[in-house]
């Protein structure tokens, strides 16, 4: 017997889930991305170097950013690009603004209406209407940044391998400190919503992040330090997205894994919050990455302010850079909102040769069933069915799984 | 009013956009009742609606059959964003099936690929609002027209007018950066030429479009193969 649960919602993109009974027992649990192709790593072939960051951006709405960066971190790479710290600094922050953005859309417009048990936030707006608001103007706050920095909310086309089309100035960047500030105390109270959720889904064995907090030049996975090479890509029948393994185990990417292993960065208001909650993140429960998205989100806004300031007072350095070769070979590896995301590049005479993607919803995949298999395995049989699959769908959203973006990636 | 959002294969951006309006979406919701949207509610439903958004490019079986079941239940359908009225970066490719056998080899897949085109191929729609995404404020106009009772206007003029009328400096003769604002369509009030870059053409092709006209002027700047795969991005001329 398949039980069938209908497409998810609430997560951006187009998938379902299947969970195979025999015998009275769960068997299998299979995520079916339903989404069709998008062809980018086809798309980019051929294209001028500089051209290439604007189209990969489209593979995402909620986290263009994160792939903007990682597709000129990898050219940059390719073609021996240095960019000034400023530089840098301005891609961090805008990095920081999409997270803020997307967590706030995750936490209070997709995510929160499980635990008051609405259909969506617009129906919580009666009773609930002070705390939808607060995280609206969080979101909106994130996409400020995304704007001044990425060029538009959506798909801007601003940042580019070697600098910025335009820098912003002194005074916008100060308005972005204030502004974080004040928002900090909003973000505290949605910290303690999601630190009530029981333990769910499976637990992250294995957690994945880059080597620094937003990027790095490798991939720090358990204990080890590695190339994405060495991950096992596997596509399956029933899904548009392949799955990706470590030495035969499913992976997890996220917030949750980035606080397991980045702990040391988070300090502040942050910092205190990981303290108190510490207990629920080490027990490595995948429905916690939604708690971990909420501390991050406090993190995001203090760091927001802290680099803000840093760079208005430090001055920006203009300009765009050169590249030094027309031929190479290069990788950037960034965390979205939702994990480690890889672009890779081969360039010959400025043009894309080869190229690779791989997303934090491909990565999570594995992790993904193994969640919804014990969890479906926990229930059956104890509760109704309808209540079965809501309650499943609840664990897929903890994933935050942005389904899109999951559906292109190759070896050509 | 009953309003529905249906997205079919696409990034997720036009559908999100919707969100970017905050306060304002409750405005809309004033003369809207939303009684299906995937990326932001749970509800379903199967009844008629008269205001119908779809998003993205009818890419699988599965995105025709939503297709044809928003056309059948709506009375006003509009193509939302690029993907949908000319089919945007994944409807540029020019073999999906061999495209599609290079990236995932011989693995089938859940549902039928086809090749992606935008949704105006297969349903007549009653209005289009281009752009990836499109101007949220475009969106916003249309909805509140339509809730008045007022058709909404097409608009007509390429991305080189707002720039015109903005008084920004034109980087595609002062600068000699490739731009293809001369026979994009307008709507974006000229974002990216605003940030002294070149426009890449995300709201497809305006009326009467001299694209010859701009050849002549970008061979200057690039190789002809360059020149073709930059207006090929959005859509196939
Ligand atoms: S038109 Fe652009 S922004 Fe809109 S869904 Fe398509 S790719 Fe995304
Ligand atoms: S200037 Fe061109 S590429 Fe930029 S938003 Fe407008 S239409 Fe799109």
């Amino acid at each position: 017997m398949i039980i069938e649960l209908d497409e998810f919602t609430r997560v951006e993109g187009i998938g379902k889930a299947e969970i195979v009974v025999e015998d009275g027992t769960v068997k299998e649990a299979r995520v079916k991305i339903l989404e069709g192709p998008r062809f980018f790593e086809v798309l980019t072939l051929g294209r001028s170097y500089w051209d290439v960051p604007d189209l990969e951006a489209r593979i995402c709405a909620i986290c263009y950013v994160a792939h903007s960066v990682a597709s000129v971190r990898a050219i940059e790479n390719a073609l021996g690009i240095e960019v000034p710290p400023t530089v840098e600094k301005l891609r961090e922050l805008a990095l920081w603004g999409e997270i803020i953005e997307s967590h706030a859309l995750h936490l209070y417009l997709l995510a929160l209406p499980d635990i008051f048990g609405y259909p969506d936030a617009i129906s919580m707006i009666p009773k609930h209407g002070e705390l939808i608001k607060e995280g609206l103007t969080i979101k909106a706050f994130g996409n400020t940044i995304r704007e001044l920095l990425g060029g538009r909310e959506i798909h801007g086309i601003n940042i580019k391998p070697g600098g910025f089309g335009r820098y912003p100035r002194e005074e916008e960047l100060e308005g972005i400190a204030k502004h974080a500030e004040s928002l900090v105390k909003f973000a505290r109270r949605i910290v303690g919503i999601f630190a009530s959720q029981e333990p769910r889904g499976a637990k992250a064995e294995i957690p994945m992040v880059t080597s620094e907090y937003l990027w790095g030049d490798d991939l720090i996975v358990g204990e080890d330090r590695i190339q994405y090479i060495e991950l096992d890509e596997v596509p399956v029948n029933y899904s548009f997205a392949k799955h990706t393994y470590y030495k035969g185990k499913p992976i997890f990417v996220g917030a949750l894994a980035r606080l397991l292993l980045k702990e040391k960065y988070i300090q502040g208001e942050a910092g205190r919050l990981l303290d108190t909650y510490k207990d629920k993140i080490e027990s490595r429960y995948v429905i916690y990455n939604n708690l971990a998205q909420a501390i991050e989100l406090v993190y995001a806004l203090e760091r927001v302010a802290e680099l803000s300031n840093k760079i208005a007072s430090e001055g920006i350095e203009k300009g765009i850079v050169e590249p030094e070769e027309k031929s190479g070979e290069g990788i950037g590896y960034v965390e979205a909102p939702r994990g480690v995301l890889v672009h890779h590049y081969r360039i010959e005479d400025g043009k894309v040769v080869w190229s690779n993607t791989i997303t934090p919803t491909a990565f999570n995949q594995g992790m993904m069933e193994l969640s919804l298999l014990e969890d479906a395995k926990k229930m059956y049989g104890s509760v109704p069915e309808e209540s079965l699959k809501k309650k499943l769908e609840e664990i897929v959203r903890a994933f935050d799984p942005c389904i899109s973006c999951s559906v292109h990636f190759v070896k050509l | 009013m009953k309003l529905a959002v249906f997205e079919l294969t696409d990034c997720g951006g036009c559908a999100l956009n919707l969100l970017f309006l905050y306060d304002r979406l409750f405005d809309i919701l004033e003369f809207y009742e939303i009684v299906e949207f995937h990326m932001a509610s749970s509800s379903k439903s199967k009844e008629k609606v008269d205001v119908a958004l779809v998003t993205g490019t009818v890419s699988t079986q599965r995105d025709l059959d939503v297709l044809r079941e928003a056309r059948n239940r709506s009375e006003y359908l509009i193509a939302l964003g690029t993907c949908a009225t000319h089919g945007s970066v994944q409807g540029s490719v020019e073999n999906a099936k061999e495209a599609f056998r290079r990236i995932y080899g011989d693995v089938k897949g859940p549902t039928k690929v086809l090749e992606p085109r935008p949704i105006t191929e297969y349903v007549p729609v009653d209005f289009a609002i281009p752009g990836c995404p499109y101007n949220k404020e475009e969106v916003f106009q249309v909805l509140m027209n339509l809730a008045r009772g007022v058709e909404p206007v097409a608009k007509d003029y390429p991305v080189c007018l707002e720039c015109k009328l903005n008084e920004y400096e034109c980087v595609l003769l002062k600068k000699g950066i490739p731009c293809l604002g001369p026979v994009t369509a307008g709507g974006c009030n000229a974002q990216c030429p605003a940030l002294g870059l070149g426009c890449i053409g995300c709201r497809g092709p305006s009326m009467d479009a001299n694209v010859p006209g701009l050849v002549e002027v970008l061979k200057e700047i690039l190789p002809e193969e360059e020149i073709a795969r930059k207006l090929r991005t959005f859509t196939r001329w």
